[in-house]
């Protein structure tokens, strides 16, 4: 665990589910899949000598730079997902996330508007969901990405509850 | 759950005005008793005219043109010559009188009612809009005129709720009397005051107002000249000038014209919107009147306003000059009027500025506002400073270790928590000051980067409303900002259990666990103007200087 300079002290955090660091693995191979056929496009045409003009050393830079870019996210991608935590205090929701750029958010629940959950197909497939809370501010950013679909059927209900109990005006 | 309050189509609402009984026209004044459904008012009947005139314009223009430059050469006018003049002049008429039809349906289809709880608009010929907006969710409401409604003596009411601007519900166009009695009818509405049986056929008077400040047209001027502008300007000057004679390459037209429009398009925008700018205090919240061409007078309910930032360009430091911006839910990023919209002071004073925020946060939440929010304007911590952060009249500014980082603003940038709201200062050159009220904040989020984690600081931003202020506390001490961060969570529902009930004047619920201190809102007298002077008899309390008036 990255030290935790920032999250105020006496947390529990809740993690999210184990399995959605497997979801955040396949989305990122198929992304980088996408991203490595595409920039390396210049080299292979350049060496089958399609493009010959294409300078050699920005075609190899190319391709091994966003090779390394992606290996380097993808070993990231475990930490980063034990990085996201949330904890339910009682005025208010805490959510924590990231490594290198670490976030700490409080969300009291009298402001919140309203809470979606999300499902994409991946997520589906191993049964997550996407919480996301929204207040009247768009700089509320308050995901949590991959939490057990029950857990976020649950949070859903209770965030929604002590919302409309504590809901102030604006 | 929903945005509350919010607008948008309303499918339960069946009834459109086909189905409608009794429309009676704007021009019979505003209803004084609570609209009966069944009851619905047309907005006057030269508002499309005034809306579309500019379609009309262009035909005028576009046959006028060749008309008037075939006379001119003594050619025949090609759509007057031979058999062709008949049909030129039907198709003309046909165009004029498809698009008064058009102004007419328009005209005829809008309708609107104001209930004891909501503002409703039907509009739309082909593609019916039903919009209700709740009159206690009202975040701000505008009467507009522009050049041409001035000139009828018409007026546009603007009303907004929380939703970025994307669904306010505008009356266009009203005669001026009639959208000042309804602005008074919905703000007494929305304030709580209900009709009162007997009386119901009396118009609600306009809340008494008192004028707090208004803007010389000199320091308009003055302000237009000193702004950003003018450096630009300048720029442009220089290069045209080095260009010339080192370069012996005289910059063209091409470059020149548009360049010579944008200045004298931001002088004018700067000039035109904060001409006659005028702030005053009523009951019901305040008031702010500007404009050369287009006037406009904005009405910010009490507790409406969500941040304020007060900001000094370099240029205008020699002056002593501040500008001020405000985010209302509802008004969002105007870009409207060059963002006048969002302005609360275009150019004042220190002075202007304590009484303008006087108005905005009644109870500075301290014994020395004058000190505390001069400080946040002007101050800057000494260079010695201990390793935690040193304080500068209240503010605790950036530690002395991030001065590599931040060489220039590690002084200023700071905060300081006073008993009801959080000032974050920062900016070197252009300084600036943003206070947020803490019962509206939403949400608040601590960011720390590898640089800060290394330096052991971090930033700490309010999450608030769509709008021109961003309040960031920046680079502070990690163990202080994690400490305001906790503090700030616990005074932010503290402050939201104490905060005023939507209805303004209406007295607060009885279940609230702080009773008021302050007296009842009708006996209280208006105390609008507790300046942020620098002694004071004790801050007036929320209760006395929001519920003045004998409203």
């Amino acid at each position: 665990m990255p030290s935790e300079a920032i999250d105020p002290a006496g947390i529990s955090w809740i993690r999210v589910s184990p399995k959605s660091i497997t979801v955040e693995l396949i989305g990122w191979l198929i992304s980088s899949v996408i991203a490595l056929a595409v920039l390396s496009a210049p080299l292979v045409l350049m060496l089958v000598g399609v493009w010959p003009g294409f300078p050699a050393w920005l075609a190899w830079l190319l391709s091994v730079g966003t090779l390394v870019i992606c290996v380097w996210s993808g070993l990231l991608i475990p930490r980063q997902v034990r990085a996201i935590g949330y904890a339910e205090r009682d005025e208010d929701l805490l959510i924590r996330r990231g490594l290198f750029f670490q976030r700490v958010m409080v969300v009291p629940y009298g402001r919140m508007q309203y809470v979606d959950v999300g499902v994409g197909p991946l997520q589906r497939a191993f049964g997550l969901c996407s919480v996301k809370l929204h207040t009247a501010s768009p700089q509320t950013n308050a995901s949590i990405p991959g939490v057990p679909a029950a857990e976020g059927a649950r949070l859903r209900e209770q965030l929604s509850d002590r919302g409309q109990a504590r809901l102030a005006g604006l | 759950m929903t945005i509350p309050g919010s607008t948008g189509q309303d499918p339960l609402h069946g009834q459109g005005p086909d189905t409608s009984g009794e429309v009676v026209p704007a021009s019979q004044g505003v209803p004084l008793i609570p609209d009966t459904t069944g009851t619905w008012h047309r907005v006057h009947p030269v508002s499309p005219l005034v809306r579309g005139w500019i379609a009309l314009a262009a035909i005028a223009y576009f046959f006028g043109r060749d008309w008037f430059e075939a006379v001119f050469r003594g050619d025949e006018f090609w759509g007057l010559s031979g058999g062709r003049a008949l049909w030129t002049v039907l198709i003309v008429v046909v165009v004029v009188l498809l698009l008064v039809a058009g102004f007419f349906l328009s005209w005829w289809y809008t309708r609107y009612q104001v209930t004891d709880d909501h503002v409703r608009v039907n509009s739309g010929v082909l593609f019916r809009q039903h919009r209700q907006a709740r009159l206690d969710r009202v975040q701000a409401i505008d009467v507009i005129q522009p050049l041409l409604a001035r000139i009828f003596g018409l007026a546009e009411l603007k009303f907004e709720v929380a939703d970025a601007g994307e669904s306010a519900v505008r009356l266009a166009y009203l005669p001026l009397a009639s959208a000042q009695e309804l602005r008074a009818t919905i703000l007494a509405r929305a304030a709580g005051l209900t009709s009162e049986p007997g009386h119901a056929q009396e118009p609600v008077p306009e809340a008494p107002e008192q004028q707090i400040l208004a803007v010389p047209g000199s320091r308009i001027v003055g302000a237009a000249l000193l702004s950003g502008t003018t450096v630009f300007l300048a720029i442009m000057l220089i290069a045209a000038g080095v260009s010339t004679f080192v370069f012996d390459a005289a910059f063209g037209p091409a470059l020149l014209v548009p360049a010579a429009f944008g200045v004298a398009a931001g002088y004018w925008s700067t000039f035109s919107t904060g001409y006659n700018f005028r702030a005053a205090v009523s009951p019901d919240g305040i008031r702010l009147r500007y404009g050369l061409l287009e006037t406009r007078a904005q009405t910010v309910p009490p507790g409406r306003v969500q941040a304020v930032e007060i900001m000094q360009s370099p240029l205008w430091r020699f002056k002593g000059w501040y500008r001020m911006r405000v985010n209302v839910a509802g008004y969002g990023v105007s870009t409207e009027n060059s963002g006048a919209r969002t302005t609360l002071l275009p150019v004042g004073t220190r002075q202007e500025v304590m009484q303008m925020l006087a108005l905005v946060l009644p109870d500075p939440g301290t014994d020395d506002p004058f000190a505390v929010f001069t400080a946040g304007l002007d101050g800057i911590a000494a260079t010695d400073q201990n390793d935690g952060g040193a304080s500068d009249g209240g503010f605790v500014t950036s530690p002395r270790r991030v001065r590599w980082l931040s060489w220039l603003t590690w002084r200023r940038n700071g905060f300081a928590v006073t008993g009801t709201a959080l000032l974050a200062r920062s900016g070197r050159l252009w300084r600036s000051l943003a206070v947020v009220p803490h019962e509206r904040t939403q949400s608040i989020a601590l960011h720390q980067g590898p640089l800060g984690r290394r330096l052991r600081v971090a930033d700490l931003r309010l999450h608030t409303t769509t709008g021109p202020v961003t309040p960031v506390v920046y680079q502070i001490d990690a163990d202080t900002a994690r400490r305001l961060f906790d503090e700030q969570a616990a005074r932010a529902a503290a402050a939201r259990r104490r905060s005023l009930p939507e209805r303004w004047l209406e007295a607060r619920p009885e279940s609230t666990p702080e009773p008021s201190s302050g007296p009842e809102p009708e006996a209280a007298a208006g105390r609008p103007d507790g300046q942020y002077g620098p002694q004071q008899n004790g801050p007036p309390t929320e209760q006395e200087s929001r519920h003045g008036g004998q409203h």
